[in-house]
């Protein structure tokens, strides 16, 4: 009984987190998703690899945090200095997208007419997985409060499992993503999606510098 | 094809309306209608609504509701007091203030009151509830941690502890 | 029709003559009258003046695009004086109410922000999700509201789609001003994918300004900062917001524009910019080329001040999306094969009559809003000659 009710309550954490999930994951993964494929298959396909990595971050961080106690590894300063980290790493993996997606386009750029995109599948799920592992690892404020009361559990396992319907919860509001699907793909979206890419990129790679150095960008 | 003409003409005529009708119908219109939207202002600029006021004699302490940001704004939650009007606090403001109305004080809070509206505030509170945050010398660092002047008030921010 | 469009003379037309010209620009005056000198407001007698001087500007500069003929250069006047005269009028009327030029922290809280169009975009998604407005200003103020400014903006796209940019934004005018000044480009080859860059500054900024629950734009990269207001410096971040701010200033609207004779910040940075294209789809107004009569020479493409034209749009006879009705390519075309349209009808059917609907409209508007900023700079300048 506790342990559906706890059930229950990560549920309900994961489904009012959903609007900050989605705020804090957007800007990696709307750029990202508009310079895959067209169509509703290949967007699913990213999701799901995107979610199941970002899944594995939020293990990995409470395995790792529970042996090293989990509320202390949510105190301000180490999760600050992994922040930084994950955000310069997230910055790394969004410029080497950026520059790895220019292969998606068949025809220069100029060209604003429908082109035919390249079959690239390894770097879809590559990249959607790099990046997925990375917004897992992302201490933002909803996996903060997951985090507290995951280690308020009895055990690692209830602690996973709390984290991984937490996780659940917060998948739904993912799902509407697949209709980026059905915007047209042509060389001026994907030359779009790049450029956010990389602007995006520069702003994580100035935060996660800032944290870094002790500048605290944001977070509690 | 002269239906298209006929409508192109039309949608044109109608923008010239438009565009005549603007100063005096629409634009009066249009900023009502989103003034008159379910919006409002960031609580982390405008401070939340009061939600009490604790007469102090000769000035008030207003109460504001506290703020917690979103998403992953660079702000602490926090809570708003306000001393006003500035006309009558004293030179040395030094008041123990309830916030969350339950009967024992909270924050004990002192800063100077210049005459000279120009020079910057300074603020101590010292927390006498573990949910508020000390602060000391503070000025105004961020939005959640601050002293200011602003029209006929002191506007003070307290930070709320960390979760 | 068909043959009516072809039959066209490939010849300049004449200058219209004084007496039409002068019926045409009658609504105009009767307009500029109205806007400045509206029964029931007290004016002071600067106000007068300023006022006085701003009709007749407007109201002349109509009069020659209808004996001309042409569009640019009489709007390019327009537009710069308005690029010119907003710093004047605003940075004065800020400097008297707070003293700087920095937002204090204090007029943030009060929300006294004066509200510019440039963030609108920012503001859509965190409404969405949380009702909220990023913006440390004032919903209902009438003067610098949110919902003033929102509602001029709406009004105004629906008149002129993009031509927003050609006639009513008040930052354009700088760098069209100083594209204007060098005779020749020294920098010709422009890469053409640069034009996408403003979608993706809008994509990243929206993205960003829901995550991070600020208007993004505005605290990171608008180079008008450097002559509007700014977040007051008061710590490192704060410095070094301001210096982004000053660097693509310089860049973007002075340097760049001059080696280029291009406006590249609208054309290359410009969130605002790539918001508004969206809604040339909905204008009623529209430029097109007649396949038929274009050579193709390609002197548009040179002419067109916001690279709204390439090669293969020519081809397709139309502009790209981005086209701010500025009317450039249809004043430079030798063949006149670039036309103002009204949708629906016939290419190069009656373009003249196009052109001054579209005209009418957007003057009307350019008065009422740019015109009052125009009044507001000259009267800032009388009031330190008087």
């Amino acid at each position: 009984m506790p342990a559906f009710a706890s059930c229950g309550e990560a549920i309900i954490l994961g489904l009012v987190s959903g609007p900050a999930c989605i705020a804090a994951c957007g800007p990696i993964l709307v750029p990202s998703l508009l310079a895959e494929h067209k169509g509703f298959r290949p967007h699913a396909r990213y999701l799901s690899v995107f979610l199941a990595a970002r899944l594995l971050g939020y293990m990995l961080f409470a395995v790792v945090a529970w042996e090293l106690g989990l509320l202390a590894s949510l105190l301000p300063a180490p999760r600050l200095l992994l922040m930084g980290v994950v955000y310069v790493l997230l910055a790394g993996v969004l410029l080497w997208y950026a520059y790895s997606a220019r292969r998606s386009c068949a025809q220069p750029c100029a060209d604003s007419k429908l082109v035919q995109i390249t079959e690239n599948r390894n770097h879809g799920v590559t990249g959607a997985a790099a990046l997925g592992l990375l917004t897992g690892l992302n201490l933002c404020p909803p996996f903060v409060v997951a985090g507290i009361r995951a280690a308020q559990m009895g055990s690692m396992a209830a602690a996973l499992l709390f984290f991984a319907v937490f996780f659940l919860g917060t998948s739904i509001w993912f799902v509407p993503f697949v209709g980026l699907g059905c915007i047209v793909r042509n060389q001026a979206v994907i030359t779009v999606a790049r450029m956010a890419m990389v602007l995006i990129a520069l702003y994580y790679l100035s935060m996660g510098i800032a944290m870094l150095l002790g500048k605290k960008a944001y977070g509690y | 094809m002269k239906l298209r003409v006929v409508l192109g003409y039309t949608a044109a005529g109608a923008t010239v309306l438009v565009a005549v009708l603007t100063p005096f119908l629409l634009f009066p219109l249009f900023s009502k209608g989103v003034a008159a939207l379910p919006l409002h202002v960031d609580e982390v600029y405008s401070g939340g609504p009061t939600v009490r006021a604790i007469s102090m004699g000769a000035y008030s302490i207003d109460v504001h509701r506290p703020v917690y940001p979103h998403f992953l704004q660079s702000e602490k939650p926090f809570v708003q007091l306000d001393w006003n009007p500035v006309s009558a606090l004293p030179q040395h403001v030094s008041d123990e203030v309830d916030i969350d109305g339950d009967g024992q004080p909270d924050i004990r809070v002192c800063f100077e009151v210049p005459r000279d509206p120009k020079p910057p505030l300074r603020v101590d509170v010292v927390s006498l509830n573990p949910r508020y945050q000390t602060m000391q010398n503070a000025g105004k660092e961020k939005f959640s941690r601050l002293i200011v002047r602003v029209d006929n008030a002191i506007l003070v921010r307290v930070p709320l502890a960390n979760p | 029709m068909a043959t009516d469009a072809r039959t066209l003379p490939l010849a300049r037309p004449a200058p219209r003559g004084i007496g039409w010209s002068l019926l045409l620009t009658l609504p105009i005056l009767v307009w500029s009258l109205l806007m400045f000198f509206n029964p029931g407001s007290s004016k002071t007698p600067i106000w007068i003046i300023s006022g006085a001087i701003t009709a007749l500007f407007m109201t002349t500069l109509f009069f020659m695009m209808m004996r001309s003929r042409s569009t640019y250069r009489w709007r390019r006047i327009f537009f710069v004086s308005l690029g010119v005269l907003f710093p004047i009028g605003f940075i004065y009327n800020i400097v008297v109410m707070r003293g700087t030029m920095g937002i204090p922290v204090e007029e943030m809280i009060a929300g006294r922000t004066p509200f510019c169009f440039m963030p609108i975009p920012m503001l859509i998604l965190p409404a969405a999700f949380t009702r909220t407005l990023v913006f440390p200003g004032s919903i209902a103020s009438a003067s610098h509201g949110i919902a003033a400014m929102v509602g001029v903006w709406l009004a105004l796209t629906l008149v002129m789609g993009k031509g927003w940019c050609s006639y009513a934004c008040f930052f354009g005018g700088i760098e069209e001003g100083v594209a204007a000044i060098p005779a020749r480009a020294k920098i010709r080859k422009l890469d053409p994918r640069l034009r996408y860059l403003p979608w993706a500054v809008l994509l990243a900024m929206v993205l960003l300004s829901l995550a991070l629950f600020e208007p993004a734009y505005c605290m990171w990269l608008c180079p008008f900062k450097a002559v509007s207001e700014y977040v007051a410096a008061r710590n490192l971040l704060g410095l070094v917001q301001n210096v982004i701010f000053i660097l693509l200033f310089a860049g973007l609207v002075i340097v760049l524009p001059f080696l280029t004779k291009k406006r590249t910040q609208c054309s290359w940075f410009c969130p605002f910019g790539a918001f508004q294209s969206i809604f040339n789809k909905i204008s009623i107004f529209e430029v097109k080329i007649d396949k038929e009569r274009c050579k193709p020479c390609l002197v548009c493409l040179n002419a067109c001040p916001n690279l709204s034209l390439s090669k293969e749009s020519v081809a397709r006879g139309e502009t790209l999306l981005s086209c701010m009705k500025c009317g450039a390519c249809v004043d430079v075309c030798p063949r006149q094969a670039i036309v103002w349209h009204i949708k629906g009808t016939e290419i190069a059917w009656k373009p003249e009559r196009a052109r001054l609907m579209f005209l009418y409209a957007a003057w009307a508007m350019a008065i009422m809003f740019g015109g009052s900023i125009i009044a507001q700079g000259i009267a800032t300048i009388l009031h330190f000659i008087v």
